[in-house]
Formats: structure tokens, C-alpha cells, sequence
């Protein structure tokens, strides 16, 4: 298939924040994510004549995202802890007011939940959750049989909300200590 | 069905998936109140999950340096692109090459040399002329001397068989053959008579001859035989050099 350069700098138009957002979560760093994004974008282009229906073409650079995501993990890059600081860090640079102290409270809780999840979990619950993509969508991504991410995203769900849940309960706990 | 087995439909259900597949699961939430709060809970927690996931932190800049890393890409790309195609097409070239000269070149350089031969028969050289028509040839010989065609009266009852050109001494010449004397020759040149512009090294050894010059012109005639029969061919022609 010919794409040009012309259409392939509009799908980075369209879609790079999609791919920043789910690298930002697989990896919990803004840098290694903005690395990801940009290096997915890289391979895709230089392999831009594989891409076999353009309609798929959210699918195929989410894949791009996940073999680039690998990797930087047999490299030994990525993040393993998340603290509140880094996340304050990493949101104050741009819009201090924009993210409420809940809220950062939430993304940490979040953050350290997926950190949790073993790598087979995380990525299709990212996927799941941040774009809201397909059942369809996520197996194109992730190379995997439909009914495989189905059940696997079943189990991730169920661990995202135990470990949520016992998090919630040691907040709780803390406060009380404080208290 | 247990309660347990429906748990994983529960987590594996999300908007807009088939309802059909999923009724027995619904089917189980009417009955089950237990159930049904785990699916409200769960449901209430998806949307403030997809809420959280919404949230972090932009990178403004990213989509610029990813455009201009692309862009760096295909400038790079570009000047690599002729070197890379030139090597490709080595073999190509070669290979055109060698069916050529093995194949097509002889068969050319065949036609060449048969329409040269061919042009070389049907017309005459331009430097040579072979008639008994002496007006023709001395128009000729006028013209390649670029000069008179005439000549001096003591030549007037010489005829001639052919004409060639030549030049002597850096200078225009046109060397002309007797008809009625096949031993003498006539060299016209087109220069004067000069102590330096002798002809001494032109005699045959079996010859001789005689120069003579019109003070535009050096006449030359050439004898293959004595000084006495040229004598007697120059008194009987009427030449007196």
C-alpha cells in the first residue's frame, strides 16, 4: 500500500496523543512515553508499506507502540515505582491547576495498581480503558486471539479493582492513623 | 450456574458488546442482587477509572518533534537514494553492455564499412581527377589552387590525363599528367619562385626537371629520363622555361 508522506504526518497529527497516553500509562513516565510515541512513529513510517488495510491503521500503530514498548524493556528501561512527587513532577511542569489533589491521589493509586499487573494484564486494560478501544481493536494491537483478550482483560479488570480496593482500604487506614 | 461463574462474564461484559451472548449473564442479575451490585460497582468504578486514565500529563511539543524527526528521515533518505540506485543498476548497465559489443557493435561497424565502401565507388575522390578533358581539369586545378585557371602560352599545346592535389612546402599544389608524354609530369605551385624555394630534393634519380615561374605561380616539370630528351620534349611541345 502507498501511503505519502503528506497522510502519514496527519495520522502523527491524529494520533500521536493516543499513542503518548497509552505509552504514559504501560510505562508511568512522561519521558520514556514521549521517547516510545516518538520511535513508534519512527518504525511505522519506515514500515509504512505493511500496513495492509488503512482503516486498521489505529490498531496497527498501537502494535508498532507495543513492539517499541518491548523493546525498552529488554533494554532495561521504564519506570518500576511511581511516587506522588514524580507525579506532581510530572504534571506540574504543564498545568499545575489543571489536575485536583483527588485526582493525583486517583492517578497514583492507578499507576501503582498497574504496576501490579503483570505485563500480559496491563497492556490490554490500558488499552481497554484509556481509548476505549475494541475487543477487536485490542487483539489487532496486541497480536492475540479475540477470546484470549477477552479473558484476559476479565481477570485484569478483577485485579485493577482488588488492588484498587485494598489501596482504598489502606488510604483509609493511614488517615485514621494520622488522625 | 454459580454465582462465580457468572463473575467472570460480569468483568468481561463492557458497553456495546453483543447482547445476545450476554443475556444468561442478565438473566442471572435479575435473580441475583448480590451479583448485581458486584455489576453496578463495577460499572460505577469503569467510569472513574476511564476518568483517571484521562488524566496525564500533555506533552506539547512531542508532535513537532515527531514531524521533525520524520522530516530528518526523508532528507537522509533523499541523499542516499542515488548511490544506492547507481550500485542497483551496475549489473544492468554491464550486463547491456557486453550483448552489445559481443552482439550488435560488429553488425554496425559491418553496415558502417559497406555504406563508406559503397560512397567511396560512386564518387571519385575530391583530391584526384582522372580526365583527358583539359578545361575540366584545369577548372579543377583552379580550384583547388583557388586561383586562375589558365596557364602560361608555352604550356598551351601540353594535354593532360589526370590531376591530384598535393602540397609542397606548406603550399598549395596540383601535380598534373602529360597525355601525349607519359614520362613527364607537371607540378603547378601556388607560391613564387624564390632562391629559398628550391626543388633539388624533388629530382628522380632516373629524372630531371625544369622551373619556371610567372612571378604568382612556380611551374615544375617533372621528366623521368635524360636532360636531353627532356629538351627535345620541351622544343617539341613549345615550352620554353
Amino acid at each position: 500500500m502507498q501511503i505519502s508522506d503528506q497522510i502519514f504526518d496527519d495520522w502523527v497529527r491524529q494520533y500521536h496523543r493516543l499513542l503518548y497516553g497509552i505509552a504514559y500509562w504501560w510505562t508511568g513516565s512522561r519521558s520514556d512515553a514521549e521517547e516510545l510515541t516518538q520511535e513508534a512513529f519512527f518504525q511505522a513510517y519506515r514500515s509504512r508499506s505493511g500496513l495492509r488495510d488503512i482503516e486498521a491503521v489505529k490498531a496497527w500503530l498501537v502494535g508498532i507502540l507495543r513492539h517499541c514498548y518491548a523493546q525498552m524493556s529488554r533494554k532495561g528501561h521504564g519506570k518500576i515505582e511511581v511516587s506522588l512527587d514524580e507525579m506532581r513532577d510530572e504534571f506540574g511542569d504543564f498545568n499545575p491547576a489543571a489536575i485536583s489533589a483527588p485526582d493525583m491521589s486517583q492517578a497514583l493509586a492507578l499507576h501503582q495498581s498497574l504496576d501490579r499487573l503483570d505485563e500480559r494484564h496491563r497492556l490490554p486494560i490500558v488499552l481497554f480503558y484509556f481509548q476505549d478501544l475494541s475487543y477487536r481493536e485490542i487483539a489487532e494491537a496486541l497480536e492475540l486471539p479475540i477470546g484470549t483478550v477477552m479473558s484476559r482483560l476479565s481477570r485484569a479488570r478483577e485485579m485493577l479493582q482488588k488492588s484498587l480496593t485494598t489501596q482504598h482500604k489502606l488510604e483509609i487506614v493511614k488517615k485514621v492513623k494520622r488522625s | 450456574m454459580s454465582c462465580e461463574l457468572y463473575k467472570s462474564e460480569i468483568y468481561a461484559w463492557r458497553p456495546g458488546s453483543d447482547a445476545a451472548s450476554f443475556q444468561p449473564m442478565f438473566d442471572h442479575l435479575a435473580c441475583c442482587p448480590e451479583c448485581a451490585r458486584l455489576f453496578e460497582e463495577l460499572t460505577a468504578s469503569d467510569r472513574s477509572l476511564q476518568r483517571t486514565f484521562q488524566n496525564f500529563p500533555e506533552s506539547p511539543y512531542l508532535e513537532n518533534r515527531i514531524l521533525t524527526g520524520l522530516a530528518h528521515q526523508r532528507a537522509q533518505k533523499a541523499t542516499r537514494r542515488p548511490t544506492w540506485k547507481f550500485w542497483m543498476f551496475v549489473p544492468v548497465f554491464a550486463s547491456l553492455l557486453l550483448v552489445f559489443l559481443l552482439g550488435i557493435a560488429p553488425r554496425l561497424q559491418q553496415a558502417r564499412l559497406n555504406r563508406e565502401v559503397a560512397t567511396l565507388l560512386s564518387t571519385p575522390p575530391a583530391l584526384q581527377i582522372d580526365s583527358t578533358d583539359r578545361n575540366q581539369l584545369l577548372a579543377w586545378s583552379a580550384a583547388k589552387l583557388e586561383s586562375s585557371s589558365t596557364l602560361p602560352a608555352e604550356l598551351s599545346r601540353v594535354e593532360f590525363r589526370g590531376a591530384a592535389v598535393v602540397t609542397i612546402a606548406n603550399h598549395k599544389a596540383v601535380y598534373l599528367k602529360m597525355k601525349n608524354e607519359r614520362r613527364a609530369s607537371l607540378l603547378i605551385v601556388d607560391a613564387r619562385l624564390t632562391r629559398q624555394n628550391g626543388f633539388h630534393s624533388m629530382h628522380e634519380n632516373s629524372g630531371t626537371a625544369s622551373l619556371w615561374s610567372d612571378g604568382r605561380r612556380t611551374y615544375v616539370l617533372l621528366f623521368n629520363g635524360s636532360d636531353q630528351e627532356m629538351e627535345a620534349y620541351m622544343a617539341k611541345m613549345g615550352i620554353a622555361a
